[in-house]
């Protein structure tokens, strides 16, 4: 019962804090949030839980009730974990405990329902990653869209109606073309299948597979529906080239909802495929890994040169994050222990570190009023803390070592350039050159905006950043170094999640 | 003495029809409000006849059930109306149309 | 002395102490942090010579101490990989052990001086900056893989940043900064690539050992298996190629030596301690921490000792034209790097590593002595507003003087043991192969250039009038400034004696002590030994006449040129009122000045090419990429435009519409479903 208790806290404080007063919803919320973060931290002391929850593993925190019979099918409200989603739990429950602080200074508007919108987003996104039934899934998972939306749209910057209506139809069509082909393979798996369980639909699928369906053979029907559920996931990822709403999106949302939709909302696509095509069709992983791999490397090169191209501090972040999230897409086609780990280990890594970025890019634009690079520079001389946050943010990003950025990364390459598909390791060196222009983007904005002689062209007074804007990222920074430093932390759980993946479920 | 089912039909069809052209022709919204009255209880006639027909009372409870159905609607419909008045100063069913894209 | 090495994991642990309290508490110790740096790199010192010590007592270390991860891989060496730290200390790390304590020691002290003194702002991170640099270098010193010595490689490297661009206020440190850390980075990609194909092809990361990726390697190229889809000796080639770009651009080499020049915007300390004796030292030294690995490629080695070769010649005649101190320093150490890899490159593992350390000494003495030059001249560096500095600060004078003519190469300073031990190694191997020979002449024609660099510097600065001011009313310098000055100026005098190779052959005295040490005479890891790299080395030597004539020939052909070159310089500007020469170099003087234009093409690779690339591919992005996707909603909403018209907002209309609507379905209806 425990997923259930972290769930349920979640929308109860969303309730809560919707009819609280804005005066002390910030407060409120965050006492809230941190019901869950412990509740989830004590469950990854306590995991007891091994192998795969697709394929045959021993679930943690488990509860399987019937919900609904829809005529042969039923539909059940089955949660638990593994070791792949139960570090995407905790990253969650942190992540939005920490926005929601950092959130105190920006939000001067509509509080109570800024942070309860907030913890629904949290109880869907626990939702999403313990689901273990396809159409429970697919209900946190459009449910994670709407208070999304409404917080970029309603709390968001100038063209935040525009960033919003992108972000909810791009990502919702998406979802469209996903559910409707994982539907047709239901129905083409026949009648091995009689519930929308995922572990029975991944048993049907790696032992036999569909039958076919409309006319179209068996293995055709697998292909066709791993490409349209691919190209579904590769929106919310997102991919290249089905990216353009993630930089509006970012720029126009208020800090802490970047926060949460670099850090956990882009990791909903990369876990899915992991979950769904991944999992369920090793046959045509094996089939399509080259035109996969080649857009890990087109989105990790063609991403990390846009974000050179930026003079956003939020734009630049943004599109690192494409780059970032190609290297998870190069880990997952490698089909290796350390690639699909490290594309794992890279999720967590990403949403620890992209959240500080955002957080600190968010502190600075708290004080200036402005994110452009050209605006402002020696930003170093007022807010010296704030600054080397960022920096230090800067560098895990670029994937320093003794920080989780180069241990995802170190595992990804070492996992994909040993991989099994032909020209892996050049497909793995293109894509390694992104740590070069990581760098050059990211020094560079540095160079710009915090150091030089201290210049600012808005009108605003900046002073130091208040202690509750500067905890929370060191907080992440602590726990960046800590995966760094050892990240056997949670790498072997994953790994032992992995594995069964990579062999079939003959584990 | 009983009247066969087929009279009733035949009168709620011309009942209905008169309602439908009611709605069809009439712009003002009380009239509207009436028209629709008339096929709703051309409905009722046929649930009640058929009732009779079949010998059993569920047609003529659902009847009951329209009824008190239509009373509401007619009173959600009034209230409609008198907005509509006092925003547009007529009860022309034409003129309100800013709601439709 | 068997409990020494528990207490190894410590000399990187005190100096991260120090960073971690220097950062945090800095702000409120006296003196900003530096007693706990000094503190720090003491104990560091004190443990490595206690290391030294035991290593030469016949120990040696070499333990896994922390499992990073570990996993399943395919590789030659068992099934799974493990990831781990671990400690290795031979010979060759112990006495690096004790060359970077000893310079970051030094140079701590000397910062009392330099920074303390001056009243800088923001002290407490200038000390957490060295601290950290050198438990990163320390830790770099002693690891036992690869990856973790990559791992700390890198955290030099950002370490490199944090201190050239210390002075964050002014532009062109964070610049410089900026293309340290990138150029390196740029390096290490390939250092990265290397790495990674290292473990993915033996399955394993460690230097040392019987399960070493060297080990793994021999036995390879020995099965004449197939690797990646080249033979055993390609794949090695390749690999080993891809961790050179590393030290090419950590050790400054041609063409990834652009960046260190402009570091010199940091503080002079930071030269001395990053880009003097130790950063730049890392690239070095890992080319001799895994020697055994270049020893089995032949063409490897070759390109080493060529790009060496090249570089030391071609960064000695772009410090002929400068004008600001550390400038003439910075070329100098591009130059004399280049010598190490030249001497590696031909196969001379002890003259390469005696070179290292002798460097280590006289450049970080040469760089605190223009640390103290720019003292005594109210923080001036250009060289034309020296002179006569020679009678106003001795002890500054005849340090720097020590150091200089050690950089020169002239007996019997310990620069010119181990310079002339790389020339004679470079020559025996060159007569039989042309392209070390190139190679050896090209380090041969630096050592005039470098002879003519360093006095020019030595007599701009020291002799002649005072040319401006400050040099008539020098600023003093205290005694924080003067022994670190004086400890290394001794050492740069005495350091040869390790390693007295040439007078060890000609008189047949056995005083070639390094050579024994670094071939496991007192202790040793199997494998690591100067013998071992021997046997795998496939050179072949040749001589003049016999081994002494030849030793005779290498000697005096570098003296001559060394002399030759001190001698020009002395009769150029050793004149009260010196003037510049320049113009006598005529057309060449232009490019020289310009650097080779190495620093435009790289320039114009990130921002005539790069930059203008990026920007394209955003105009790209955001009008074909979105342009599609707002196109479509465009098209949506142009499509609903004209359907919406149906919706007219009267509801008689729609009334209508049902009716036909369900008229339209009778009547269909009707027709197909028979009632008709």
């Amino acid at each position: 019962m425990m997923i259930e208790a972290l769930i349920a806290v979640a929308l109860i404080g969303a309730l809560v804090t919707f009819m609280a007063p804005n005066r002390i919803a910030g407060k409120l919320a965050f006492a809230i949030s941190l019901v869950p973060a412990a509740l989830s931290i004590w469950m990854f002391t306590a995991f007891d839980g091994s192998g795969n929850a697709l394929l045959d593993g021993t679930l943690a925190f488990e509860s399987h009730l019937e919900w609904i019979q829809l005529g042969e099918y039923s539909i059940s409200w089955f949660v638990g974990v593994d070791g792949i989603s139960l570090p995407l739990v905790v990253l969650t429950t942190i992540l939005t405990s920490l926005a929601i602080m950092s959130s105190w200074t920006p939000i001067d508007d509509r509080e109570s329902q800024f942070y309860g919108l907030i913890l629904f987003i949290e109880a869907n996104l626990i939702g999403v990653f313990t689901a273990l039934d396809f159409f429970l899934w697919f209900i946190f998972w459009e449910a994670v869209l709407i208070p999304m939306y409404l917080l970029i749209g309603i709390w968001g910057g100038p063209r935040r109606k525009y960033a919003a209506i992108k972000f909810f139809v791009y990502t919702n069509v998406a979802s469209l073309v996903m559910f409707g082909a994982f539907i047709a393979l239901i129905f083409g798996l026949g009648d091995g299948v009689t519930s929308f369980a995922l572990p029975e639909i991944a048993n049907a699928m790696l032992n036999g597979g569909p039958e076919g369906l409309f006319g179209l053979e068996g293995t055709t029907l697998a292909s066709v529906v791993f490409i349209a559920m691919f190209l579904g996931f590769a929106v919310k990822v997102p991919v290249v080239p089905f990216h353009t709403w993630l930089p509006d999106a970012h720029v126009q949302a208020p800090t802490p909802a970047s926060v949460l939709l670099a850090g956990v909302l882009l990791k909903m696509g990369t876990y899915a495929l992991l979950r769904f095509n991944f999992t369920m069709f090793p046959d045509q992983v094996e089939a399509y890994a080259v035109p996969i791999a080649a857009i890990a490397v087109i989105s990790v090169i063609y991403g990390a040169m846009l974000a050179l191209a930026q003079t956003d501090l939020k734009r630049i972040v943004a599109y690192s994050s494409v780059s970032s999230m190609g290297y998870v897409i190069l880990g997952l086609v490698a089909y290796t222990q350390f690639g699909v780990g490290g594309a794992t280990f890279q999720m967590v890594s990403h949403g620890l570190i992209s959240g500080l970025m955002f957080m600190a890019v968010g502190v600075i634009y708290n004080a200036t009023h402005t994110r452009l690079v050209t605006d402002m520079s020696g930003m170093a001389d007022r807010m010296p803390v704030a600054v080397g946050i960022l920096v230090a943010g800067a560098f895990g990003y670029m994937g320093l070592p003794l920080m989780s950025g180069f241990a995802a990364e170190y595992f990804i390459f070492f996992g994909a350039f040993g991989a099994d598909f032909p020209y892996a390791p050049l497909f793995t060196s293109l894509a390694m050159f992104g740590i070069v222009i990581v760098a050059g983007y990211l020094l560079f904005a540095l160079q710009r905006a915090v150091f030089g002689p201290y210049e600012l062209e808005t009108d605003y007074e900046v002073s130091r950043a208040p202690l509750h804007d500067i905890a929370p990222m060191f907080v992440l920074l602590g726990l960046i170094i800590a995966l760094g430093v050892a990240p056997d932390l949670i790498f072997q759980m994953i790994t032992d999640a992995v594995d069964p993946i990579l062999s079939g479920g003959d584990l | 003495m009983t009247v066969g089912v087929e009279y009733y039909v035949l009168l709620s069809m011309a009942l209905f029809s008169i309602g439908l052209f009611g709605v069809l022709t009439r712009r003002n919204a009380l009239m509207f409000l009436m028209s629709v009255e008339l096929m709703l209880n051309a409905a009722n006639i046929n649930l009640i006849a058929f009732a009779f027909y079949h010998g059993n009372l569920t047609g003529q409870v659902f009847a009951l059930f329209a009824m008190a159905l239509a009373a509401a609607e007619v009173a959600v419909g009034l209230g409609i109306i008198l907005v509509l008045y006092r925003n547009f100063r007529d009860v022309d069913v034409t003129v309100p149309t800013t709601m439709r894209w | 002395m068997e409990g020494a090495f528990s207490y190894a994991p410590a000399i990187a642990a005190f100096p991260l102490a120090a960073f971690v309290v220097a950062l945090t508490f800095g702000k409120w110790m006296p003196r900003k942090g530096a007693i706990a740096g000094i503190a720090a790199t003491a104990g560091s010192l004190l443990f490595s010579l206690w290391m030294l010590a035991a290593v030469a007592s016949g120990e040696v270390y070499h333990e896994t101490l922390y499992e990073w991860t570990a996993g399943e891989a395919a590789g030659e060496v068992g099934d799974g990989i493990e990831f781990t730290f671990g400690i290795l200390i031979d010979p060759l790390s112990a006495l690096m052990l004790v060359i970077v304590s000893l310079v970051a020691f030094l140079v701590h002290i000397f910062s009392l001086g330099y920074m303390n003194a001056e009243g800088e702002t923001g002290l407490p991170r200038y000390y957490a900056g060295l601290g950290l640099f050198t438990f990163s270098m320390l830790a770099f010193v002693y690891a036992d893989n690869l990856l973790m010595a990559f791992m700390f490689f890198e955290l030099v490297g950002l370490c490199s940043y944090l201190l050239i661009g210390f002075w964050f206020r002014t532009r062109s440190a964070p610049s410089a900064a900026k293309k340290a850390f990138l150029v390196t980075r740029f390096g290490d990609y390939f250092f990265l690539i290397g790495v990674v194909a290292i473990a993915a092809t033996f399955g394993t990361v460690a230097f040392a050992g019987d399960d070493s990726f060297v080990a793994a390697a021999e036995t390879a190229i020995a099965d004449g298996d197939t690797l990646f889809g080249f033979d055993a000796q390609t794949w090695v080639t390749i690999t080993g190629l891809l961790v050179l770009g590393g030290v090419l651009g950590k050790s400054a080499q041609f063409p990834f030596h652009t960046w260190l020049p402009d570091a010199m915007e940091g503080p002079t300390t930071v030269s001395a301690l990053i880009h003097a004796a130790t950063m730049v030292a890392a690239g070095v030294y890992l080319v001799a921490r895994m020697f055994g690995y270049y020893a089995l490629s032949p063409t490897a080695l070759a390109i080493i000792a060529f790009v060496g070769g090249f570089t030391a010649l071609f960064a000695a005649t772009m410090g002929v034209v400068k004008d600001d101190i550390k400038q003439v320093l910075a070329y100098s150490t591009i130059s004399q790097y280049g010598y190490m890899m030249l001497g590696l490159g031909v196969g001379g593992y002890v003259a390469g590593v005696f070179h290292l350390m002798n460097h280590a000494f006289f450049k970080a003495l040469l760089f605190l002595g223009a640390g103290a030059v720019i003292i005594l001249m109210h923080h001036e560096q250009d060289m034309w507003k020296m002179g006569g500095l020679k009678e106003k600060a001795p002890v500054t004078y005849y340090t720097f003087l020590a150091g200089a003519l050690a950089l020169a190469g002239i007996i019997p300073f310990s620069g010119f043991w181990s310079k002339d031990e790389i020339l004679y190694d470079a020559l025996i191997v060159g007569l039989n192969e042309p392209v070390i020979m190139a190679a050896y002449a090209m380090g041969l024609v630096a050592v005039f250039f470098t002879g003519f660099y360093t006095f020019r510097m030595v007599f701009l600065t020291f002799h002649g009038e005072p040319r401006s001011e400050a040099a008539e009313d020098p600023h003093p310098v205290g005694w924080a400034v003067k022994v670190p000055l004086l400890t290394l100026g001794v050492l740069a005098l005495v350091a040869g004696v390790a390693n007295l190779a040439p007078v060890a052959k000609i008189l047949g005295v056995d005083i070639v002590f390094l050579e024994h040490w670094l071939d496991g005479e007192y202790g040793a890891v199997e494998g690591l030994t100067y013998s071992a790299y021997g046997e795998l080395l496939a050179y072949e030597t040749g001589v003049i006449g016999s081994e002494q004539l030849t030793i005779l020939v290498a000697a005096g052909l570098s003296l001559l040129l060394a002399f030759s070159g001190a001698g020009l310089a002395w009769k150029l500007y050793n004149v009260p009122e010196p003037v510049a020469h320049k113009e006598r170099l005529g057309s060449a003087r232009r490019t020289i000045e310009n650097n080779y234009y190495q620093d435009e093409y790289q320039v114009w690779l990130a921002r005539g090419f790069t930059l203008p690339l990026s920007r394209a591919a955003d105009r790209f992005d955001q009008t074909v990429i979105d342009g599609s996707v707002n196109g479509i909603s465009t098209a949506s909403l142009f499509g609903s435009s004209w359907v919406k018209r149906l919706q007219t907002g009267i509801v008689t209309n729609y009334a209508a519409l049902i009716v036909a609507g369900f008229i339209a379905l009778l009547v269909f209806l009707g027709v197909y479903g028979g009632w008709f």
